[in-house]
């Protein structure tokens, strides 16, 4: 388990890094461009998707061996059942965050790779899903457990390995919640960027004006990600206060975009 | 803690509940797993307690409800015990769902009823595990340890007598790690506590003690891979690096020996002898 969830781990972090050239131009074209490239490795790219499904598969199995073979050993369970505060929300929810992500994989996946390419790009169809509420609600669920489930997992791995001493344990705890931290969070931040209409779509504007309850939020994110367009925009040097309120307002940046 | 009990434990009385100069009896109400042999229905048994007193330990209060079942006829709840100063590792016992208590690095012998409230409502059930099958009440065989240490082996290092003390250089790191894991006194609460029921904090503690020392080096492969694999025929579950194991021990002992079994796991796995 740990071998299999360390290399898929390795995976996220490479993920991640492909997902932000989305930030990186607003027409997508980077992105797309990324995506012709890796498809352009033809029959490789099967071979390494091959790999990581692999990978999966087996952290799955061995994950549902442990699980079985933990309930197997004790059969009589304690009447009252206190713990000692050691065991933490992700670690004694490992299996339930487990299969909320296998889910979400297996969504993602027919989200984006076993749909046929759109017209306009991969950049439009991942922005048009995460705009959407339903689309926007299960990437943030599945990235969110995606991030519990890792903050435990990391140190869990190295103990397993063998890998940890007294030295170590803390940074090595750390390190793990901080890992667990950059891409859960950075993951969720596409979702909460194309459904606050930060960036990206007109439909976002429009989603956002008929949920109201939830307009608070996602102002405040829509501002962070327009300001953050302003700055590519502007140049930093360039920033005037008058500019920074132009852009104060998620809607007008969508509008000025249309145009 | 202190086995000096009369002195010592009036002392700890008076200053802890100053207000109090008379110490009252308390009254507890006690649901006790009771469990006539090993493949027999258990359940649990209602007792209540009215004058316990709280410089009792937890084990000197079972025995007065034992001594009032046996004169009222019935049987005495089973349970180990040994030594009564926390070194011997026969005590066990889940008190309110933790193993030993809730106190930390304390074994049920060494619990008073001072720490529990007057009119408390206590369960107490046996370590629960498949690996340790209830013998009577709260009795459990343990004897999944003993095969483990003895499928460990013996160290074909001489024992003779003493050898002087500059002879086998230890150093004082590898000393004071080897004693902290050797502290383990065998009691099983690691497995008690752990969800998976998992015995590796046991297993770690004694694989550390001799892997860290001079005298361990010639078996450390073999007795490695031979303990891992009695433990895993004797039906423990896995760990999953929760450290509950470490909370509950009562010596102490650090999950850092798991990473270190691993290790010395992977070691002997690797290795061509």
């Amino acid at each position: 388990m740990s071998v299999t969830g360390l290399l898929l781990i390795g995976f996220l972090v490479v993920h991640l890094a492909g997902n932000l050239q989305l930030f990186s131009d607003d027409t997508g074209e980077h992105f797309n461009a990324y995506a012709e490239k890796l498809k352009s490795f033809g029959p490789l790219l099967y071979v390494a998707e091959f790999g990581l499904i692999a990978l999966f598969v087996a952290h799955l199995a061995l994950g549902l061996r442990v699980t079985f073979e933990n309930r197997a050993a004790r059969s009589q369970r304690y009447a009252l059942d206190r713990d000692r505060g050691a065991r933490s929300f992700a670690s004694s929810t490992m299996v339930v965050t487990g299969v909320i992500v296998l889910v979400f994989v297996i969504v993602h996946l027919l989200d984006f790779r076993l749909r046929e390419m759109a017209p306009d790009g991969l950049a439009a169809m991942v922005v048009r899903r995460l705009s959407e509420p339903a689309g926007a609600l299960i990437y943030i669920v599945g990235v969110g457990a995606l991030g519990i489930h890792l903050s435990h997992a990391f140190r869990s791995a190295m103990q397993t390995l063998g890998l940890n001493n007294t030295r170590y344990d803390v940074p090595i705890a750390r390190a793990g919640k901080a890992l667990a931290i950059v891409l859960g969070v950075g993951f969720a931040i596409f979702p909460l960027v194309y459904f606050s209409g930060a960036k990206g779509s007109t439909h976002s504007a429009s989603v956002r004006a008929a949920e109201p309850g939830a307009t608070e939020d996602v102002y405040f994110l829509g501002k962070g990600g327009a300001s953050l367009r302003g700055f590519e925009f502007r140049g930093v040097g360039a920033i005037e206060p008058s500019h920074l309120d132009d852009v104060g307002d998620p809607r007008s940046i969508g509008r000025e975009e249309q145009r | 803690m202190s086995s000096s009990h009369d002195t010592h434990a009036a002392h700890d009385a008076a200053t802890s509940h100053g207000a109090h100069a008379e110490k009252k009896s308390m009254r507890l109400m006690l649901h006790v797993w009771r469990q006539r042999d090993p493949s027999a229905e258990g359940k649990f048994v209602t007792y209540k307690l009215d004058d316990v007193s709280p410089d009792m330990s937890f084990l000197e209060m079972l025995d007065v409800l034992n001594e009032r079942l046996i004169a009222g006829g019935d049987e005495a709840i089973a349970f180990d015990h040994d030594c009564r100063e926390g070194i011997c590792g026969a005590c066990s016992l889940t008190i309110n769902g933790q193993p030993h208590g809730f106190e930390s690095e304390t074994t049920t012998c060494q619990i008073h009823m001072r720490r529990f409230e007057d009119g408390q409502t206590i369960y107490i059930e046996p370590f629960r595990a498949n690996a340790f099958p209830v013998v009577k009440d709260l009795v459990v065989d343990r004897g999944a340890f003993d095969r483990i240490i003895a499928a460990g082996g013996f160290i074909t290092a001489r024992a003779g007598s003493a050898p002087d003390a500059n002879a086998l250089p230890v150093p004082q790191v590898a000393a004071d790690a080897a004693m902290d894991a050797a502290a383990c006194i065998g009691c099983g609460a690691c497995v008690a506590a752990c969800k998976n029921a998992s015995a590796m904090l046991f297993v770690s503690a004694k694989v550390s003690h001799l892997a860290l020392l001079p005298q361990g080096q010639a078996e450390r492969n073999s007795r490695v891979l031979a303990m891992v694999e009695q433990m895993d025929k004797e039906g423990f579950g896995n760990c999953t690096n929760e450290s509950e194991c470490e909370a509950a021990c009562p010596k102490g002992i650090s999950v850092s020996n798991i990473a270190r079994l691993n290790r010395e796991y992977l070691r002997a796995l690797a290795s061509s002898d």
